[in-house]
């Protein structure tokens, strides 16, 4: 395989971009709580991917409509958010990273056997927005439902940075990121503003989780881990805490992977993308736009 | 009898891949890639066995060694990035030596059949044990030979200058560099030792389950060796083994019985164990209570 | 609450549960009943493998129980009573299952794992050869129920599946499909390379067994692919390498190219339940219609049609389990009678219960506290000296040698959200 065949090739990049919005808003999600806390919140794809469980019921047992579905994903993921939120780092002490961290871990557990309790493990069909949109440019086409996926991903992050930039709730956020005890000092309440955060990258994910399902069109527990391990590189890769860069780097992800694919195979495509994480964090450890909110 | 046999032997194996992140975390690096070690280990040793027809003893030394190998050249890049970096870092690592044995294929025609790592169908006939007639207890005793040399060494040198050192070096490396500590060395040191650990298991791993495949090595396993020092705490080696007993001993097959629900309690319990405990189930703490309670005991 | 009691109550906890989950009986001397065990994935994704042959298990021991129960070798009646265990689809917990049951209770055979993984990692501890004294491997008999991949039951004589051939299903297949579709040439396909069963069956079975009825890859054939099984089936991994895809893959848009570009008259999925779905629903966004579609075994199954009953229409498989027989509709509602699904995996299951009873009953197992090894050994040669039996769907053959069944089949068809029978070779 893997010919060179210049619009093959640019169809298949244009592919990867636009499956890359999804791997983006995973990333916004963990980077956004970094960004807040510090901390690594590792129920965060498992809490997404339950969300879309969640619309994915409302679709089944009441036939919601697409967009209800996509709501309700998203509504149900804030909650799981704020409640891993409560449980895995509220009352564990702030300078503990371990312990927020093993505690999210067994959070991340818990959801996905809940979700495979209920479920069986079954993959089950996730209505797609769009599904038969095709635009076609010449011989190129493009998937109407995941050029709706970045449409998606680009207007999130207009109103995450517009809440974070314009707002007291996100002036609050940033203040409690950069010097907690400062904020605290001002009278800031730092563990509301975490909890908001938290609602809010929970409010992104399900979106997140209700995209990637409806992108696929099936939904399973076999791909909460991978997604994990896709949204922590993201994360890196595009800076640590930083938005913007968590979008190009899902898009990059998403393309290269493509790209792999074709020229070296599906055993070997994985392998590549590690072997680009490495290079950014030998050549650019603060990822691509550096991060505006260093810490380790 | 053979079942609780086999229960000891997988808590001492795990406590080994515990113990490699231990050491690791005690100068403040978390890593997520210690399954990879393991996978060199268990990969390692099981092809010396099997196609170099070595004797178990050497497989599982250069095997830990390979993995202690590759953990050094690791360190290097490893200190460049901290934190979360790190975190992400090694569980790509990991990923990247899982991956390597996907695709690894490597066979030879042995009595009629082919023996050797062969990609996705998995790396059978590790039987080293079972064919020269070792018993359970046999291979028990095996393994826990270098469970307790391992952690012997690692309470030895925890009270030692090296552990101060280590320890220094986690709390703040600023303050370390600056009372002079090398911290090339002692990260770099670290994880090697850890490696070497993991690789130790890994070949112990292979052996006692007689068949290793990729799936084995996921960034899953990689969450468990972290989980024992966190769940058990940094104070001392024996929290690491306490939390393996906890997770594999009571979680995942004392729970049997709760058939569908054990899944669920086990992530349940973990939030529980962290909310409560945060610095760990043997804590100083504890250690402090456990020691006085013992030595009362002795005075009464 | 102070932290020192916390930690005490913590560590008395730890201390309480632990002993509370080993301090239960090994097993109590009851009175006489045929103990059997089974195994399989009740947790993690793969849940739906335990869920179904938990369900048919059920019911299969309960049918035996409902016609009188088992005969022992002195005559006497009695039930037939099974526990059922969740190893996860986890090589260390199929193993860890196998020993506690061989030595904390009194089961005469093992059923399990179902995931052919599990089973591969499992058998190996058990002895290969029977009376080798110097190999210490477990000496318990298992029965597995399905597991499919290809030589798998012959690492121990202990071990026995029962468990479709698929040479000789995608032979037959394929030879049908010949008469049906005489003007199809070429094929294409790809297939899940990180799960040995769905990328062996693809490489070594499907490919060189198109060819032999006169598919042609497309391209002119892929070199050292003779039409026999095995041949060249490096080749065949080689080409298809940018039109596979991995089991927890999202994305299958330049799979589905290569699909699209080889515009071949038959494709081949070969994928578990997930993938396919993914796979088959990128074919669909991208308007791939092909003459043929074929499918892997293994979805054959309910979770295909739950993942995308639209986008599987018209796939054939070929299966071991369908409800045409009266037998095998009894066990299709008996299972969903027990919030499970009788497919091609746990279908097996029920036969395996009824090939037990027939064993126990021909060797004389006596199932008293003193005879539990000899009748251990007793069920294992009983399983040896098969030669065939009753299935749901007809006679079960066995391959002795290598401890597997040949098993009747048929093709089916996704149709309007079910399975339909389109061919019945038997």
């Amino acid at each position: 395989m893997g010919d060179f065949d210049f619009v093959y090739i640019t169809q298949t990049v244009g592919d990867g971009l636009l499956f890359g919005s999804t791997y983006a808003l995973i990333g916004i999600g963990f980077t956004l709580i970094f960004g807040a806390m510090g901390k690594l919140n590792m129920t965060y794809a498992a809490a997404s991917l339950g969300g879309a469980y969640v619309g994915l019921a409302a679709f089944t047992f009441v036939n919601a409509p697409a967009l209800v579905v996509f709501l309700v994903s998203a509504l149900a993921s804030g909650i799981v958010g704020f409640i891993a939120y409560l449980t895995c780092f509220r009352f564990i002490p702030i300078h503990n990273h371990l312990a927020a961290l093993m505690a999210s871990i067994g959070g991340l557990f818990f959801i996905d056997e809940i979700v495979i309790h209920t479920t069986d493990g079954s993959p089950l069909t996730f209505p797609a927005m769009f599904e038969d949109v095709m635009f076609e440019l010449g011989p190129l086409g493009i998937r109407g439902d995941l050029l709706f996926v970045f449409a998606v991903c680009i207007a999130a992050t207009a109103g995450l940075l517009f809440v974070l930039y314009r707002s007291r709730l996100g002036l609050a956020t940033r203040a409690v990121s950069q010097q907690d005890v400062a904020a605290r000092l001002c009278g800031i309440d730092v563990h509301r503003t975490n909890a908001v955060t938290f609602v809010l990258a929970g409010l992104l994910g399900g979106i997140a989780g209700a995209m990637t399902a409806a992108a696929v069109g099936v939904l399973s527990p076999l791909i909460t881990i991978p997604l994990t391990v896709k949204g922590l590189i993201v994360t890196v890769i595009g800076g640590l805490g930083s938005i913007p860069g968590a979008i190009v780097a899902g898009l990059m992800v998403g393309a290269l992977e493509n790209v792999f694919l074709y020229f070296r195979g599906v055993n070997e495509r994985d392998m590549y993308v590690l072997l680009l994480l490495f290079v950014f964090l030998v050549f650019r450890p603060h990822g691509i736009f550096g991060s505006a909110i260093s810490r380790d | 009898m053979s079942y609780y046999l086999g229960l000891v032997q997988l808590i001492g194996i795990h406590t080994l891949l515990g113990l490699s992140a231990y050491v690791l975390m005690l100068t403040g690096q978390l890593s997520l890639g210690q399954a990879g070690f393991f996978a060199i280990g268990a990969y390692s040793a099981g092809i010396l066995t099997v196609i170099f027809e070595l004797p178990i003893l050497p497989a599982l030394l250069v095997g830990a060694c390979i993995a202690a190998f590759f953990a050094f050249l690791v360190g290097f890049p490893a200190l460049r990035v901290k934190g979360l970096m790190l975190v992400v870092a090694t569980i790509a690592f990991g990923e990247f030596v899982r991956l390597f044995f996907f695709n690894l294929s490597w066979r030879v025609p042995r009595d009629g059949i082919e023996v050797g790592p062969d990609s996705t169908n998995g790396f059978r006939e590790i039987r080293y044990f079972v064919a020269n007639g070792w018993s359970a207890w046999e291979i028990t005793t095996f393994v826990w030979v270098f469970v307790i040399l391992v952690m012997v060494a690692l309470w030895w040198m925890d009270r030692s200058r090296a552990g101060a050192v280590l320890r220094a070096v986690g709390e703040d490396e600023l303050a370390a560099q600056s009372v002079g500590i090398n911290l090339t060395a002692v990260k770099v040191t670290a994880m090697t030792a850890g490696g070497f650990i993991a690789g130790i298991g890994g070949a112990l791993y292979a052996h006692t389950a007689t068949y290793v495949d990729h799936l084995t090595f996921t960034v899953l396993l990689a969450t468990f060796a972290i989980s024992y020092p966190i769940l058990g705490g940094l104070s001392s080696v024996i929290g690491t083994l306490v939390a393996v007993i906890f997770i594999q001993g009571v979680l995942v097959e004392g729970l049997r019985f709760l058939g569908d629900w054990r899944n669920i309690v086990f992530g349940l319990l973990i939030i529980a164990a962290m909310n409560l405990k945060p610095s760990g189930l043997f804590d100083a703490r504890t250690a402090r209570i456990l020691k006085r309670a013992a030595s009362l005991g002795r005075r009464g | 609450m102070s932290k020192t009691s916390i930690s005490i109550i913590t560590l008395a906890g730890v201390a309480a549960a632990t002993l509370i989950a080993f301090g239960q009986p090994a097993f109590a001397a009851s009175e006489r009943t045929v103990k059997i065990a089974g195994w399989g994935a009740k947790s993690g994704p793969l849940r739906s493998f335990g869920v179904n042959s938990e369900a048919v298990l059920t019911a299969a021991v309960k049918s035996i129980n409902d016609a009188g129960g088992v005969k022992l070798g002195d005559g006497t009646m009695v039930p037939m009573e099974f526990t059922y265990y969740d190893s996860a689809c986890n090589a260390d917990q199929a193993i860890s299952v196998a020993r506690k049951v061989e030595s904390q209770t009194d089961a005469l055979i093992g059923i399990g794992p179902t995931c052919s993984g599990a089973a591969a990692a499992m058998y190996g501890i058990f002895q290969k050869t029977v009376d080798d004294a110097s190999d210490t491997g477990l000496q318990f008999p298992i029965l597995t129920d399905t597991a499919i991949r290809p030589g798998l039951a012959k690492k121990s004589q202990w071990t026995f599946r029962n468990v479709p051939n698929e040479i000789t299903m995608y032979d037959e297949l394929f030879s049908w499909l010949r008469t049906q579709y005489p003007d199809a040439k070429t094929i294409y396909g790809g297939t899940e390379t990180d799960q040995a069963h769905s990328k062996l069956t693809f490489a070594i079975v499907i490919v060189p067994l198109a060819k032999k009825h006169g598919f042609e890859w497309v391209g002119g054939g892929i070199e050292g692919v003779t039409g026999k099984v095995r041949d060249g089936y490096e080749n065949v991994l080689e080409v298809s390498k940018s039109s596979n895809w991995l089991m927890a893959d999202t994305n299958f848009s330049v799979q589905a190219r290569a699909f699209k570009k080889s515009g071949a008259d038959m494709m081949i999925v070969s994928s578990h339940p997930f993938t396919t779905c993914g796979m088959l629903k990128e074919m669909k966004r991208q308007r791939i219609n092909p003459k043929v579609l074929v499918g892997l075994t293994s979805s054959s199954s309910a979770e295909t049609l739950k993942g995308c009953a639209d986008a599987a229409e018209g796939m054939y498989i070929p299966t071991g389990f369908a409800p045409i027989t009266d037998a095998a509709a009894a066990v299709a509602s008996a299972a969903q009678a027990n919030g499970g699904f009788a497919d091609l995996h746990s279908a097996a299951a029920w036969e395996n219960a009824h090939i037990i009873k027939q064993v126990v009953e021909s060797m004389g197992v006596m199932a008293k506290p003193d005879t539990l090894q000899a009748d251990r050994r007793k069920v294992r040669d009983g399983l040896e000296a098969l030669v065939s039996v009753n299935g749901l769907m007809g006679e079960i053959g066995r391959v002795q040698d290598e401890g597997e069944s040949v098993k009747p089949f048929v093709f089916v068809q996704a149709e309007g959200g079910s399975w339909e029978v389109v061919h019945d070779p038997r």
